[in-house]
């Protein structure tokens, strides 16, 4: 079995080194002889429904809008989510999922609503460092966020993790991203997988069980050093 | 009080930051100015051509080279060290009160304060990217700042921008007096959507043209740069010939080529006098730490690291990269991911910087060996007597380029 990655939309949601995150899951399955795949899927591809992980990224807002009505014909992401793949969502790309975002001219987009969150603009932008305690069994996260909107759970939602510091999704929430079954969001770019070694592997061990440890102690050194200089 | 005046006393401040070595005294002299007169750019320029030089990417190098083709023939002052904000821009200008032309180096977001300052008689529009997106705005507000500053420009003013970015042209294209210049550059990595209606850009395969339903597409260019041909409106033609290696300075040399000729000189001459120009401001300055020749070279975002690593692919093996991540570099190192450093394959390639771990994880992925050291000594130690190309981010430039000999 070939385990497929779709990279959706780079050309207008890769502004924060997105296609980093792609690019770190590959090499960890390669260094693991995991058999698989990255498809690029530019804006004038057809989706595929059955692949088994998506990653959408980080972009302005005049790509976020084209890459939502792109992602929004004929319910593509709720086919996928109904196939049985997983989702993982930066910035962006987290914001899209939800029922609305800000854009601007003070304008309110209405979002996919796959998840139960919804994004307003913030007076501030959330510029800087966002190192956070993961609710799943993994190490501390540390990641770098810029984002000017603030997102708020309509139900009850776990988070990806708990703020130390930096922003996250704001609104008093002091928590950053979100963990359903099938997606995972993150307001951290950087891209959080080079950082964050553990959510790299625990990804993908949610769709693929077990992984064989890896030693690439690069990743993990850089892991200590941005959450040794975030505290 | 006097702007002679002003101006003399102001150098006096200038010349104590520099004795006391505190500054290059550039800073100084023209904050002073501009405290005691705050209008002082639009008394200096009065009476001027002055010459605008704005984009993301090569302004120093091309208003270095405009100022040496303009040379030939006039007396010009200018900023080509880099002060490219107001204070730089009063300092250059009350230089030689006599020198009938300025050629100026002005900050993107500094565009519309200096059109408003100087009156210009000519603007040069290189090109807008993306450029540490933690601290600067995003490349469309840019383009929009712009447009609304060019609508300002006095009449006769004469447009020299690039047709191979999509937001230098639209910031442009609403201009009466616009010359486009083309140096055949493919794709951009930030025009995915078309600035003009935020729709899907539709961009040929090869990346030489863009276009949009709303009718926004690529302008012909008057002047094209094919190679190292330059050709003009009228069937004029030069073989540019650049002193500083690389695609982006032979195409900064053409569009400095193009300005000059506009005030008389030669394309001939103009290029015979850039051809001199080997280094500016610490590019490709030679630069030696231990036993290893190092060449000083600056990459500061996406795209000046990606022509970069082009222009190093063709110098020595040893390359050295140093990543810092202070204010100036950006503390964001996300656009690590964005550059490709399959160039760097079959190279000796040693990393250093206070980000050099995310350097070397970015380089683990992209399969190129490479070693991690402390500092620049040890990273000489490690290549001892040896040429080497010095690649470095914004702060670890600039510490560098004040030990540059030549
Ligand atoms: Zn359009």
């Amino acid at each position: 079995m070939t385990f497929t990655i779709v990279h959706l939309l780079p050309e207008l949601l890769g502004t924060y080194g997105d296609r980093g995150n792609v690019e770190i899951l590959s090499w960890r399955l390669r260094a693991r002889e995991v058999p698989h795949e990255v498809l690029k899927i530019g804006v004038s591809d057809s989706i595929p429904t059955s692949a088994d992980l998506y990653l959408i990224g980080g972009g302005e807002d005049d790509a976020q809008i084209a890459a939502l009505e792109i992602l929004g014909k004929n319910n593509l992401l709720q086919k996928v989510l109904d196939s049985g793949a997983h989702i993982f969502a930066v910035c962006a790309g987290f914001q899209i999922l939800g029922t609305q975002f800000p854009a601007s001219g003070d304008r309110i987009i209405q979002g996919l609503g796959l998840i139960g969150v919804e994004t307003v603009s913030a007076r501030h932008r959330s510029v800087g460092e966002l190192l956070s305690r993961p609710t799943a069994p993994i190490e501390m996260l540390t990641g770098f966020e810029n984002h000017g909107g603030q997102t708020r759970f309509l139900d009850e939602l776990q988070p990806l993790g708990h703020v130390v510091s930096g922003i996250g999704n704001g609104q008093g929430s002091n928590v950053d991203g979100l963990v359903t079954p099938q997606i995972v969001a993150t307001y951290m770019h950087g891209p959080a997988f080079a950082r964050n070694p553990e959510l790299a592997d625990w990804i993908l061990s949610r769709k693929l069980g077990s992984l064989p440890s890896l030693s690439a102690p690069v990743f993990n050194q850089l892991h200590d050093e941005r959450v040794s200089k975030a505290k | 009080m006097k702007l002679r005046l002003i101006i003399g006393i102001a150098n006096l401040f200038g010349a104590i930051s520099r004795i006391t070595k505190r500054g290059s005294g550039v800073m100084v002299t023209g904050r002073i100015i501009l405290k005691m007169q705050p209008n002082a750019v639009s008394a200096l320029s009065r009476n001027r051509k002055v010459i605008l030089i704005s984009g993301t990417n090569g302004k120093t190098t091309t208003t270095s080279l405009i100022f040496s083709a303009l040379t030939v023939k006039n007396r010009v002052v200018s900023n080509y060290t880099g002060a490219n904000l107001f204070a730089g821009l009063a300092a250059a200008l009350s230089k030689n009160l006599s020198a009938p032309m300025a050629a100026l180096e002005v900050d993107e977001m500094v565009m519309p304060w200096a059109i408003k300052q100087t009156n210009p008689e000519i603007v040069v529009l290189l090109n807008l990217g993306r450029d540490q997106l933690d601290r600067l705005s995003e490349v469309r507000f840019v383009a929009q700042k712009w447009k609304d500053a060019l609508a300002e420009l006095p009449k006769q003013c004469q447009i020299l921008a690039d047709a191979d970015d999509p937001f230098v042209v639209w910031a442009a294209l609403d201009w009466q007096n616009v010359l486009w210049f083309s140096s055949g550059a493919l794709g951009h990595i930030d025009a995915s959507t078309c600035p003009s209606c935020g729709i899907v850009l539709d961009w040929s395969p090869d990346g030489a043209h863009y276009s949009c339903t709303c009718g926004f597409e690529k302008p012909v260019a008057q002047w094209v740069l094919t190679g190292d041909e330059l050709r003009g409106p009228q069937g004029q033609n030069v073989k540019v010939v650049s002193g500083i290696p690389g695609r982006a300075a032979l195409s900064n040399a053409a569009r400095a080529i193009v300005t000059a000729s506009y005030f008389g000189v030669s394309l001939q001459d103009s290029s015979i006098a850039i051809a001199k120009v080997t280094s500016v401001d610490g590019r490709f300055g030679k630069l030696k730490i231990g036993n290893t020749d190092f060449r000083l070279m600056l990459s500061k975002n996406p795209a000046s690291w990606r022509e970069t690593l082009a222009t190093s692919a063709a110098g020595p093996t040893c390359v050295l990269l140093v990543v810092n991540a202070n204010t100036q570099d950006g503390k964001d190192t996300s656009w690590l991911w964005d550059v490709d450093f399959t160039p760097l394959t079959q190279r000796y390639v040693v990393v250093t910087g206070d980000r050099r771990l995310d350097v070397s994880a970015r380089l683990t992925v992209n399969e190129i060996a490479h070693h991690v050291v402390a500092n620049e000594s040890a990273a000489a130690i490690l290549l001892g007597e040896v040429e080497a190309d010095l690649i470095a981010s914004y702060t670890a430039f600039h510490r560098l380029a004040k030990s540059v000999t030549t």
